[in-house]
């Protein structure tokens, strides 16, 4: 729509967000935005979700986001309406989810003179967006809007802040729409378009030279689209090379098939570890060697030659140094080094790798995951894997909250396709997962989402149940409860001597008639034998839905690689322990 | 490095550090020198020193020239960082350019009581060539420009005439490539 009517700011948002098909709004209304709160109100394009506090908008976002592979919209009140997602904003920019926020700010005049509600929020979001915005004048709104679209979701991707003061809501311009805007290049930061071909043929060379070659999949792969994963797969059948994947690559590989090694890194598999360890071609697929995965960096895979796929150069030899990279975007490089092995008939030898993968699977024989299921108490990885086995058939989104429970979703609940693992990596943010719930049920009305949550994280956004409650979203929130921040007592058991300090958590809430207060639905398995008809009546009841699921208070997540240990120094099960040195040392980590 | 200080000293953080000055244009927009001076404290990179003025006002561009000490790595991940900033143009490491030159400005205020300093104060204008600002008795104020290692030398020269004060600005380096 392009007239030479003018309308107001307000009105300019709602017409740009209109223009960027945006459908969803996840947002808390209050003073200094309630110009765009009236634009919404009778307009029938975008739903609006109100959230019970604008940190669970910005999860809710993230969570819409990461599921739909779209960008995450969301709309807060000046001063502690933009003070509240500054966690959830650090949460994107970590974790490279592309997310607009528009925040209201009081009027131009009031500008500087600690007015109610004010706070300089470009000031206070500059370190924790990829970019943000004040705009003071109208003529600039449009523009601003489109522009802050184009880069949350080019190159890596990122959440942006547009602060619009009160007054600029009411003053009137012309509408610029999207396609009448051209985009500086400097400003948008795609990455590059174009092939790499010695890069290319360098990795070829080396995949055809190499014995122990292997894929480390990161979340790069996942933001680059589904098509990544599908050429990712098509040269991994090619080259019968061993895949491993972050916290955020889960998916991006498939989790069943046997070429998968499952995840690395701290509360990674032994052989994704060891592989890592031992060998002598690693290509880097937008993963960003961050210290979970690496563990201590001089010990890192000390013998490989490094490839790394990245489309943000400052993650090219930021912890480590690889010897070849490509800024390229993963599709695109992938492609091309698929295109290129049929173009020129590049043959591989498939038993070229037959040593290195029966020494893969003699270190897959530790069977690193396992864990004693008793007759009674439920093992809470007993719990994931159960969930796993009766989602299995259903096309399943999981979001977590953050620490043991977390470790054990990833480690238990394979994923088939990206996009349906939403999680707090970087930032490791507890009471990430319920939010994103609601985020990715908005996104995929019909699916299936589970936030796999413990009992503490849950407690952090609680007040979000009201949310799912009003807008009918059936969400699961299966919580393994064993009464403590798990994480952070398993550490204290590891490294502080098992001095438990206020890692209990107390006066918890009867989470069954906590869910009936809030209208939803409570469910309970308080021993083996309840857990699985707990998950069946979870999944089968179309309205949201909190499982309390009891279990092994004392169980620990292994294996694990402690902090400053290398990837060779796992513990595997709790008869492991760790060198009373290596405890000091890892005690001044994180 | 000394350790007696109470604050920790990041281990590797000095070694091999290097003296590098970038040249950064950007676009000149509110907020821009927060963002850059903000990326430098949020990461722990050093500033030595920091000149910012707008050096095209048709196009709306500012050079910033940043002074900084650290080992080639960190500072080529400043760099990378730096060009990840959204109004960044391009960011320039002068040193690895073929050709590039640097100069500084500083004013500097002597005050003296006798003439034997007044000697030696002008001894030294003269050989470094500064330019006269302003001269009354027993006090004298010279401008000196050129590199940075020039400006230092003068004042370490200035140093060894006991009984003087001396106060003084420095713009930090300007550079540009050729």
């Amino acid at each position: 729509m392009s007239t030479n009517q003018e309308i107001t700011g307000a009105e300019i948002i709602l017409q740009a967000l209109k223009d960027q098909e945006v459908d969803t709004i996840f947002g808390y209304p209050g003073g200094a935005v309630l110009p765009i709160y009236d634009s919404i109100f009778g307009q029938n394009f975008l739903k609006h979700v109100l959230v019970r506090q604008e940190a669970g908008a910005v999860h809710a976002a993230e969570g819409y986001a990461r599921s739909s592979g779209k960008v995450g919209v969301l709309l807060v009140t000046s001063g502690p309406g933009v003070t509240n997602v500054v966690t959830g904003l650090t949460d994107a920019l970590m974790d490279s989810i592309p997310v607009i926020c528009i925040s209201g700010q009081v009027p131009s005049h009031l500008i500087g003179t600690d007015a109610f509600q004010e706070c300089d929020t470009t000031g206070i979001t500059r370190p924790c967006t990829k970019h943000n915005y004040l705009v003071k004048d109208i003529n600039k709104l449009s523009e601003t809007i489109h522009e802050a679209f184009e880069i949350a979701r080019s190159g890596r991707p990122g959440p942006v802040l547009i602060d619009v003061p009160k007054d600029v809501q009411f003053a009137k311009a012309k509408y610029i729409p999207k396609s009448e805007v051209i985009f500086k290049p400097h400003r948008i930061k795609s990455g590059s378009s174009e092939i790499d071909a010695q890069f290319i043929e360098k990795l070829l060379e080396h995949i055809q030279q190499s014995k122990k070659p292997v894929f480390y999949v990161g979340g790069g792969c996942l933001n680059s689209g589904p098509q990544a994963s599908h050429e990712l797969m098509k040269l991994v059948q090619k080259t019968n090379i061993p895949v491993t994947t972050t916290l955020h690559g889960l998916g991006c590989y498939p989790g069943e098939d046997p070429k998968s090694l499952a995840m690395l890194g701290m509360h990674g598999t032994y052989e994704a570890n060891l592989a890592m360890n031992e060998c002598d071609l690693m290509i880097n697929i937008g993963a960003r060697f961050d210290d979970r995965v690496t563990g201590r960096l001089d010990a890192f895979s000390p013998n490989s030659i490094k490839f790394h796929f990245d489309i943000d150069q400052s993650s090219i030899n930021k912890n480590v140094k690889v010897d070849y990279h490509t800024n390229t975007d993963i599709t695109l490089s992938l492609k091309a080094i698929n295109d290129h092995i049929e173009r020129r008939g590049v043959n591989f030898d498939q038993k070229q790798f037959d040593q290195w993968w029966s020494q893969i699977e003699e270190w897959r024989g530790k069977n690193s995951l396992f864990y004693e299921q008793g007759d009674e108490v439920i093992k809470p990885q007993h719990a994931i894997n159960r969930l796993y086995e009766l989602t299995i058939q259903k096309d399943t989104f999981i979001t977590t909250e953050v620490g043991q429970h977390q470790m054990w979703a990833a480690q238990y609940y394979k994923f088939s396709k990206p996009n349906r693992w939403i999680t707090s990596g970087g930032l490791g943010t507890m009471g990430f997962g319920m939010p994103a719930a609601i985020g990715a049920q908005m996104a995929n009305p019909e699916a299936l989402v589970i936030d796999i949550a413990g009992e503490a994280s849950f407690l952090m956004n609680i007040q979000e149940i009201a949310t799912a409650v009003q807008y009918k979203l059936p969400i699961k929130i299966f919580i393994l409860n064993n009464e403590y921040m798990g994480m952070v007592r398993q550490w204290q058991e590891l490294l502080h001597g098992s001095r438990y300090s206020e890692s209990y958590v107390d006066a918890l809430p009867d989470f069954k008639k906590l869910a009936e207060s809030f209208n939803a639905v409570g469910v309970r398995a308080k021993n083996l034998s309840e857990l699985d008809d707990a998950i069946n009546e979870m999944i089968s009841v179309d309205r949201p839905v909190i499982a309390d699921i009891w279990v092994d208070k004392k169980e620990n997540c292994f294996p694990m690689i402690p902090s400053g240990a290398a990837h060779n120094e796992m513990l595997l099960s709790k008869y492991d322990k760790e060198k009373p040195e290596n405890q000091e040392k890892g005690k001044v980590l994180v | 490095m000394s350790n007696s200080s109470v604050y920790p000293t990041p281990i590797n953080a000095f070694k091999q550090s290097k003296r590098s000055v970038l040249s950064v244009i950007v676009d000149n927009e509110p907020g821009i020198l927060a963002r850059i001076v903000g990326l430098f404290s949020g990461r722990g990179y050093n500033i030595e020193a920091l000149n910012v003025t707008v050096v095209d006002v048709e196009s709306n561009l500012s050079r910033i020239t940043i002074e900084t000490l650290g080992e080639e790595r960190v500072i080529n991940q400043i760099i990378a960082q730096l060009e990840k900033l959204v109004p960044v143009h391009s960011a320039t490491n002068l040193a690895n350019l073929k050709e590039s030159y640097e100069a500084e400005i500083c004013l500097v205020k002597i005050e003296f009581d006798n003439e034997d300093q007044d000697h030696k104060i002008l001894n030294f204008a003269d050989i470094y060539r500064t330019r006269t600002v302003q001269k009354r008795q027993h006090l004298v104020v010279y401008e000196i420009s050129g590199t940075s290692e020039r400006i230092n030398k003068f004042l370490d020269d200035l140093t060894t005439i006991s009984g003087i004060k001396v106060e003084l600005v420095r713009s930090g380096p300007i550079g540009l490539g050729i």
